[in-house]
């Protein structure tokens, strides 16, 4: 693939349409072959192979390389696995830690943990099983306790039918495979030794022996190695010039930089974040030119909004906002140069002060509610909408003006490996 | 009031008055020339820091000269302002501000508009701030995180026939005030308007200089006037005024004291031979008031008699019978008058006396009773014509004052009697403190006196006696071994 110039850039989204019949009819005649689940209704097993469709186009690769590196940029703190609280957190974990499914591209269920499942009771039951040989990195086999212990949730209860057989059950009935077991919030993990990486369930490993302030390396049992690189002083651009086979960023610069090397296939991935501007004042405001405000690929908010009705998480309107204290500040991740910018230009419109809060800070700012207003990065889609309203909105009755959404960038080196994308936007290496 | 008292009063005022007035004098002219220096250093830096603004100023145009030329050459400005790529004009100012060390940089179109912010990227489509061309001024200008002082200047441009106007500036903060405010002892600080912040009581104004001022927080604002002061902590004079205080309140201390010790040795020296004088006055005053009560019906009867025996010589007798008792009478009245003044100076009665008789009993009684006092009493001594009683006053005399003399302090008083040629000789020792010249000097004069609450009349009065009784009287003095008073009387 040319590279090419700064004024005509062309990001090639997923696999070209010839090659994504040519894997699906493979995918369905591989599927038409698998043993039939008894009971399962039309739709209800796993897909013949989707996740095809969700492969990046990054050419042929002809030969395996068994140490890939992926450059960060954001910090990466094993004490937040396996739930990330930033795009470097979130590809990493997504390679350590596994969910009992994962939800593709397209939306479709993938399995993971669990390899097949079937539906009872009209779709308000389904039945998970786990795969044979699922294991921790130590050794000892996943169950279903480890699954579904304390982690239910609203709209589902989870049980463990089996030893490796976990069951859904659903307040209301569900044609489709519910996506619960698809959220991060459902890795399974257990407490490591050293109180570094928890223990993970992953093909790949990693531990504090395997962790520097300059790179976390992760293995498997077969020899292959994952290296990720963190940005030396904070250009990732080094990264590209130090020959990394994928870095994700939401930085245009960076884009634009890597669509001038040869190597490098730009990806735009999708539209997987929305910041939102949430208020305790009544009403909201509408903002425009937002989209320019920010360095990060942008456009003004589409979609449905999962966190506009709270009300089946019994959240949302049950309390009464606190009251705002005098200065009009509009607090945000300090981490997070998008959500920067956003308050910045807010500020400016409605003469407000922004102001930085570190991640846990900021959460526990929201949670108080004694600020005019918060920037907040939400997942476009979530998997589980009241975890996630639980995790990032506040449960006082506030206004939330959707600002912006977002979308990443993958830049991948051609012909290293296959590359895959979640529904919420997590690139991984393709099984 | 006493004389002793006005002369303290006096002496005190003299010396005291002059004093104040000096200590006085001396403070303000301190005071003057310290405030004087403080408005010399303080003209010197306000002239220095009107030059490092104008030179501030001078280097942010200067920038934005070079900026101007840039801007005009950039073609991907150009395009973006004609609608072009949008994101690269709002970039242009955080880079160009960036390159050119300034801490304020905004593009303003031909509303006002901001373009291009550099140190707020996201603050485009607002009003600039209405900084008045050409000049520095002081705006206050908005961040995302807060406002923030700046000194700016403007220059122009004209894209391609578009005009558009370059704010830059430097941070106004506390480095910038501090770099201005050179001498250590005085502080530069900003009043702007509408300051609601109190000034530093601690903190004195000294000078100032204004700024145009934009408040641009909330809009393009209004040019308004900020101070520039310089001040100096209060602190430096309090402390030197109460160091200057407490020495002149020393000072004023020291020398009341001194001034009171001296006027009241003065007010001694002076006041009592003066309360004598007075007290003779009175008495001289008394005694002519009496004579002349007495002298008046005298005066009066020989007039009469005088008279009568003019103009009728055959009454005279008869007249003089009848004035005679008024004669006798005032004589009576003058005769004891004198006899009551004789009472004031008793009357010697001289006769044949035993010196070593009077000596033992003056000893052995009164004054001379002390253990210090001895004796060496020749025998055989004739007698001499002179009253007891004025002998035993001289010997008491001498003796008492020879005892005054030893100060409590170990010594010995002796009283010798011997012999002479045609003469007895009494000699009153002492190894007591003696005299100085000057003392002996004045010694027999009237109220002269080394010992506190003392006459000054004992030794006059010695010698008056002595010499009353036909006797000479010698002293023989050195100071710190002591003295030796010698009466020699003549033998019967």
């Amino acid at each position: 693939m040319q590279a090419p110039s700064r004024d005509s850039v062309v990001y090639p989204y997923f696999m070209p349409a010839r090659h994504i019949v040519l894997v699906s009819a493979i995918a369905l005649l591989g599927a038409c072959a698998r043993p039939q689940i008894g009971g399962i209704p039309p739709g209800g097993g796993p897909s013949p192979s989707p996740s095809e469709a969700c492969l990046l186009s990054t050419g042929d690769v002809s030969t395996h390389s068994s140490t890939i590196t992926i450059g960060l940029t954001d910090a990466v703190n094993p004490r937040h696995a396996p739930t990330p609280r930033t795009d470097g957190e979130r590809l990493v974990f997504r390679h350590l830690y596994e969910t009992p499914v994962r939800i593709d591209c397209d939306g479709h269920v993938q399995p993971e943990l669990a390899e097949k499942w079937v539906r009872d009771d009209d779709g308000r039951r389904w039945t998970f099983q786990l795969r044979d040989g699922a294991q921790f990195w130590d050794g000892a086999p996943v169950t279903a306790r480890d699954i579904v212990f304390g982690r239910s949730g609203a709209g589902y209860t989870l049980g463990a039918l089996e030893a490796r057989a976990v069951t859904v059950t659903l307040a209301k009935p569900r044609d489709e495979v519910p996506p619960v077991l698809g959220d991060v919030g459902l890795a399974v993990t257990k407490a490591a030794p050293d109180t570094s990486w928890p223990i993970g369930t992953g093909r790949y490993w990693a531990t504090s022996a395997t962790t520097t302030p300059q790179e976390i390396r992760a293995h498997t049992s077969s020899g292959d190695t994952l290296v990720f690189r963190f940005a030396a002083g904070g250009d990732a651009r080094d990264l590209l010039d130090a020959g990394v086979d994928l870095l994700v960023t939401r930085d245009r610069a960076l884009r634009d930089y890597a669509a001038t090397l040869k190597n490098f296939t730009v990806v735009a991935l999708p539209w997987d974040r929305t910041y939102v501007f949430v208020t305790p004042e009544a009403g909201g405001t509408r903002f425009d030119g937002l989209e320019q405000a920010v360095r990060a690929e942008a456009r003004r908010p589409e979609g449905s909004s999962w966190w506009l009705d709270l009300r089946p998480c019994g959240m949302g309107g049950q309390s009464s906002p606190p009251a705002s204290t005098g200065q009009r500040r509009i607090l945000y991740n300090r981490a997070d140069p998008t959500a920067r910018e956003l308050a910045a230009r807010l500020a400016a419109l409605s003469h407000a002060v922004a102001t930085a809060r570190g991640p846990d800070d900021l959460g526990d700012a929201v949670e108080a509610g004694k600020d005019w207003g918060y920037v907040v990065a939400l997942p476009r889609i979530a998997a589980d909408p009241c975890r996630a309203a639980k995790d990032l909105l506040p449960a006082w009755s506030a206004t939330i003006t959707a600002l912006i959404d977002t979308r990443p960038t993958a830049i991948v080196r051609r012909g290293v490996a296959r590359w895959t994308v979640d529904q919420d936007g997590t690139v991984h290496l393709a099984p | 009031m006493k004389v002793r008292t006005r002369l303290l009063i006096s002496f005190g005022v003299v010396v005291l008055v002059p004093l104040l007035v000096f200590g006085l004098g001396i403070r303000m002219e301190m005071a003057r020339r310290v405030t004087g220096e403080y408005q010399r250093r303080v003209d010197a830096l306000v002239a220095v820091i009107n030059a490092d603004l104008a030179r501030e100023t001078d280097r942010v145009a200067a920038r934005l000269a070079a900026l101007r030329s840039s801007l005009r050459d950039d073609n991907a400005f150009r395009a973006g302002v004609r609608g072009g790529d949008s994101g690269y004009v709002l970039d242009y100012a955080t880079n160009a501000m960036r390159l050119a060390g300034l801490n304020f940089l905004q593009i303003q179109d031909d509303e006002g508009r901001v373009v291009s912010s550099g140190h707020f990227r996201n603050e485009f489509g607002r009003l600039g701030p209405a900084v008045p061309p050409g000049g520095p001024a002081l705006v206050r200008a908005a961040t995302a995180e807060g406002p923030f002082l700046v000194l700016v200047t403007s220059d122009s441009v004209s894209i391609p026939r578009k005009p558009f106007r370059l704010v830059g500036g430097v941070a106004i903060d506390s480095s910038f005030l501090q770099r201005l405010a050179r001498d250590p002892e005085l502080g530069v600080a900003l009043r702007l308007p509408h300051d609601s912040a109190a000034p530093d009581s601690g903190k004195l104004v000294v000078g100032e200089l204004t700024l145009p001022y934009v408040d641009a927080v909330d809009g393009p604002g209004t040019v308004e006037q900020a101070h520039l002061v310089v001040t100096r902590s209060s602190a430096l004079l309090t402390a030197l005024q109460r160091n200057v205080n407490l020495w002149f309140a020393a000072a004023v201390l020291v020398a009341a004291l001194a001034a009171l010790l001296l006027a009241g040795w003065l007010s001694t020296r002076i006041s009592t031979p003066i309360e004598a004088r007075i007290a003779i006055g009175d008495l001289a005053r008394q005694v002519n008031h009496d004579l002349k009560n007495g002298l008046a019906p005298l005066r009066n009867v020989f007039r009469h008699l005088t008279q009568v025996a003019r103009d009728k010589p055959d009454e005279l007798p008869q007249v003089f019978t009848e004035r005679q008792g008024t004669v006798e009478s005032s004589i009576d009245y003058l005769e004891t008058l004198a006899a009551n003044y004789a009472k004031l100076s008793p009357q010697s009665e001289r006769k044949a006396t035993d010196v070593n008789a009077v000596v033992r009993e003056t000893i052995g009684g009164g004054g001379g009773g002390s253990s210090w006092v001895k004796a060496k009493l020749a025998d055989g001594l004739p007698v001499v014509t002179i009253d007891a009683l004025v002998l035993r006053r001289v010997i008491e005399n001498l003796v008492s004052n020879a005892v005054d003399s030893l100060e409590g302090k170990n010594g010995t008083v002796m009283i010798t009697t011997e012999r002479g040629h045609g003469l007895v000789r009494i000699a009153v020792s002492d190894t007591g403190r003696g005299m100085t010249k000057g003392e002996l000097d004045r010694a027999f004069d009237d109220f002269y006196t080394t010992k506190d609450g003392g006459t000054g009349l004992g030794l006059s009065i010695v010698r008056r006696l002595v010499i009353d009784s036909h006797g000479s009287l010698n002293v023989e003095t050195e100071p710190g071994k002591g003295s030796r008073f010698v009466v020699e009387l003549p033998a019967q």
